[in-house]
């Protein structure tokens, strides 16, 4: 191979700077990911932001985990059991060692909890976890192996929420207080944390004493890869570029536009799974037109949703006939579907009186401002004039919150999170009567009986039943155009074994392998 | 430059200092936005409980309160709990304030290295086809984008040829212990060449995608000033004595044609502060612009305020020394 003067003078000047061996240069076994967002904190019961969640639940474990595909199993606790409807019990397993070498105790359990719920319990300041323990009041110790967790009223969701809290060490907590648990945790998690670059990476090894996880999502022991690293790469671009050039493994929230350039290289892939957010476009339906249930059901048979899914959203969406994701377990497979149908919908909004020409406008944020547009294009097929009105996230939520500020709003296209995948986060809060997102201004009283009872009510499968039958009522009255659920997309290395993206978007790195 | 004068200077200091915490303080907190319930989002919360959040940060409190409770901790050097980090604003300031000054400090080395040559040689060169490629390239440089030009240099050198990393600052297996924060002194305080180098690798390209559009710039007001100066009777006469070229025009012109580049490169490192938002945010770079950035969309208020004060102390700073330095240089300007 010859090489001309400029390029062997250009190699001679890059040499210093050569990153070619970015992959060479790397431990052995060490594992990427290029993510959104740095950790805001690294103590369990300072933040409620999801992507710090993600990082730190690799340095600690909790009571409860979630499998790949969102089943609830026992980590840290051995085993849990519904005392009654109020009181659960938990025994807790042995020969558990923290980061530091101290072990795992049921004082530690009782500590965690308490001070995620007691007021003023992080050195005069309180978790902003405490709402969603809900109603916990009280966690006693029975025995050296044994807690108890008494509640106030009896809380179904209490389960699906336990997967989400950390357990932390209440010696290293005393040793180091509430300052130092931002930076320094001792967890007894697969990994510890080496080094917390803030805004660039957070660094750690694999703990080789770790007992080994949730013996339900095999294999149990110890990580599998040397090194972790969470890189924060909050453009687009550049992930996918950083992925493209070896230099992380896994990405997540990949662009769809960036499907086919990941898919086309030799060395990484997409991973998608559905996610945990719906999207809706909230009717205000204390506002003619929107007062007529016929005008609501119209714009559901008005709107064509599989051009939107395949063209603006690449294919990266499933289409939901209501609230729920097929992934919950209380989803209604059986409700009716609005079809596309542009002559039913002229002849309902006909019916409803509502002339033609008439303008509706859709709010929503710069985000969604593509689908905002495709939609109001499609709807105006009707003979409606719909436009779209753009506003910043953070003016925007508030302002479809309050009944009188939202009183000469007509439509708003926004979504809600729903990890857990239990009804109660999000049926609850858009659906019942004065919920906080209850953008619609939606009032049922049947749904909010049956959403109520299902909050308290013990039995699971009493509980399926009550949410399939709110479902089915909501889906009947439309306070929404139901529209779709969109797919997690995740770019990953072909080198990496052992992993796969979950609805909740944890990236958990216990059981990942270098291929090969 | 009288003392007097200077001590006027000092006391315009702290008033436009004050005048900007009032501004940012009425921008940030009459900006329609609840930094609650952009924290809660779609979480489980009732109204109770945000109410009970937002009376933790201060924010159930009228107005003017919070503005002198703002106004009073600053002045003890206290700017408040970050809402979202949950730490001291200070922390959060400090440990990511070097990682920008860093770049931004190299991107000016970059903009003064490429502007100076090609500024005096356009001027030189008037009219030839070297100054009118220069030109079209200075016009392209401002005009150019910072986060697309910084995303081509990421796919041309990073992900075609591999000669750069993506982006961040040193890589994971170089440790060095923090000094100064400033990686390229850490790395030599440290006795490590080779971190040095690589850190500066890490830097190369989000420096070069700041500095460039600024180099275009400059380039275009030394290459004025230069053309100017060079018509000079004293520049003439220079060359009338037989002085040689290189010696008139680099020690009798150019130091009188730096002067308005003085001034240009004091804004201009103003404003790459601020631009290092963007280039912050496409390169990982670490550094305080980004947060700035994020804590604009969350409604942050104590990051934001404390931030932009620090900026408005940085960039009077910058524009004081200017005046200075330019009374320095020519000592026809009396301030």
């Amino acid at each position: 191979m010859s090489i001309s003067r400029r390029e062997a003078l250009l190699g001679t000047l890059a040499t210093p700077f050569v990153a070619r061996g970015a992959l060479a240069q790397r431990a052995a076994r060490e594992v990427r990911v290029g993510f959104t967002q740095d950790a805001l904190t690294l103590d369990p019961a300072n933040h409620r932001n999801r992507e710090t969640q993600t990082v730190i639940r690799n340095i600690h474990d909790g009571l409860m985990a979630r499998t790949p595909d969102m089943a609830i199993v026992p980590e840290i606790a051995e085993s849990f059991r519904t005392i009654d409807a109020a009181t659960y019990e938990m025994t807790i397993r042995q020969g558990i060692r923290f980061h530091s070498g101290d072990m795992l105790t049921v004082e530690d359990v009782k500590f965690t909890l308490d001070r995620l719920t007691r007021p003023n319990a992080m050195g005069g300041a309180t978790s902003p976890r405490r709402d969603l323990l809900g109603p916990l009041e009280e966690t006693t110790i029975v025995d050296a192996r044994t807690v108890r967790l008494r509640l106030s009223q009896p809380w179904a969701p209490m389960l699906g929420i336990i997967p989400a809290q950390e357990v932390v060490n209440r010696r290293h907590v005393e040793r180091v207080g509430q300052e130092g648990m931002q930076t320094r945790p001792d967890g007894c998690g697969p990994f510890r944390l080496v080094e917390w670059r803030r805004g660039e990476a957070v660094i750690m090894e694999r703990f080789a004493e770790y007992y080994g996880g949730a013996p339900e999502i095999p294999p149990a022991g110890p990580a599998q890869v040397d090194r972790v690293i969470f890189r924060v790469l909050p453009e687009n671009a550049s992930r996918v570029a950083a992925l493209l050039a070896g230099e992380v493994d896994i990405i997540n929230d990949l662009p769809p536009s960036a499907m086919r350039q990941v898919e086309a290289s030799r060395n990484a892939q997409v991973m998608r799974v559905n996610g945990t957010r719906t999207f809706f476009v909230a009717m205000n339906v204390a506002k003619p037109p929107f007062n007529d249930v016929r005008v609501r059901r119209a714009l559901n048979h008005a709107l064509d949703k599989a051009p939107i899914i395949a063209r603006v959203l690449a294919g990266t969406a499933t289409s939901l006939r209501g609230v729920m994701s097929p992934d919950s377990f209380a989803f209604n497979p059986d409700l009716p579907e609005y079809r596309f149908d542009l002559e039913r919908a002229r002849a309902l909004l006909a019916e409803a009186g509502v002339a033609q020409g008439t303008e509706l406008v859709i709010d929503t944020t710069g985000a969604t401002r593509e689908i905002a547009e495709a939609i109001a294009a499609l709807l105006s097929r009707t003979g409606l004039r719909v436009r779209t009105q753009m506003w910043e996230g953070a003016v925007i939520g508030p302002m479809w919150q309050n009944p009188e500020r939202r009183r000469e709003r007509d439509m708003y296209l926004t979504s809600w999170g729903n990890a857990s995948l239990d009804p109660s986060d999000i049926m609850l809060p858009t659906l019942r009567t004065g919920g906080r997102g209850n953008h619609s201004g939606y009032s049922n009283p049947e749904v909010d009986r049956l959403l109520d009872t299902a909050e308290v009510e013990p039995n699971q499968d009493r509980r399926r039943d009550m949410y399939r039958q709110a479902q089915r009522i909501v889906s009947e009255e439309a306070p929404w155009i139901f529209l779709w659920l969109p797919q997690d997309l995740y770019g990953v290395s072909r080198r990496i074994e052992g992993w796969r993206p979950q609805a909740d978007s944890r990236i958990n790195l216990h059981r990942v392998r270098i291929a090969g | 430059m009288s003392a007097a004068r200077l001590v006027e200077r000092l006391i315009q200091l702290p008033l436009v200092l004050f005048g900007v915490s009032v501004v940012v303080f009425l921008m940030m907190t009459l900006t329609p936005g609840d930094p609650v319930e952009i924290m809660l989002a779609d979480q489980r919360a009732t109204e109770e409980q945000a109410q009970a959040l937002r009376r933790d940060l201060g924010l159930d409190r009228p107005l003017p309160e919070r503005y002198l409770i703002f106004v009073g901790n600053a002045l003890t050097g206290d700017f408040g709990v970050s809402f979202f980090h949950r730490r001291p604003v200070f922390d959060v300031i400090s440990e990511r304030l070097p990682a920008t000054i860093e770049l931004t400090l190299v991107a000016l080395l970059i903009a003064v290295a490429v502007a100076v040559p090609l500024g005096v040689a356009a001027a030189v060169k008037r009219d030839s086809w070297l100054d009118r490629a220069l030109t079209a390239a200075a016009l392209f440089g401002v005009s150019l984008p910072g986060f697309w030009f910084g995303i081509l240099l990421i796919l041309l050198f990073a992900v075609q040829l591999g000669w750069f990393p993506v982006g961040g600052r040193i890589p994971f297996d170089a440790e060095v212990p923090w000094v100064s924060g400033f990686l390229l002194v850490d790395t030599l305080l440290a006795g490590r060449p080779d971190a040095f180098l690589r850190a500066l690798s890490h830097l190369a390209l989000p420096a070069i995608t700041l500095g460039l559009p600024a180099a275009a710039l400059l380039a275009r007001v030394i290459r004025s000033s230069m053309s100017e100066v060079l018509a000079a009777d004293y520049v003439l006469f220079a060359e009338a004595k037989g002085l040689p070229r290189r010696r008139v025009l680099f020690l009798h012109a150019l130091k009188n044609a730096l002067i308005p580049a003085v001034t240009v490169l004091a804004i201009e490192a103003g404003s790459l502060l601020g631009g290092s938002m963007i280039v912050e945010t496409v390169f990982g770079w670490p550094g305080l612009g980004r947060v700035v950035v994020e804590g604009i969309f969350a409604r942050n208020y104590p990051l934001v305020q404390a931030a932009v004060l620090l900026y408005a102390v940085i960039y009077v700073t910058l524009n004081f020394g200017a005046d200075l330095l330019y009374a320095a240089l020519n000592p026809k300007v009396r301030l």
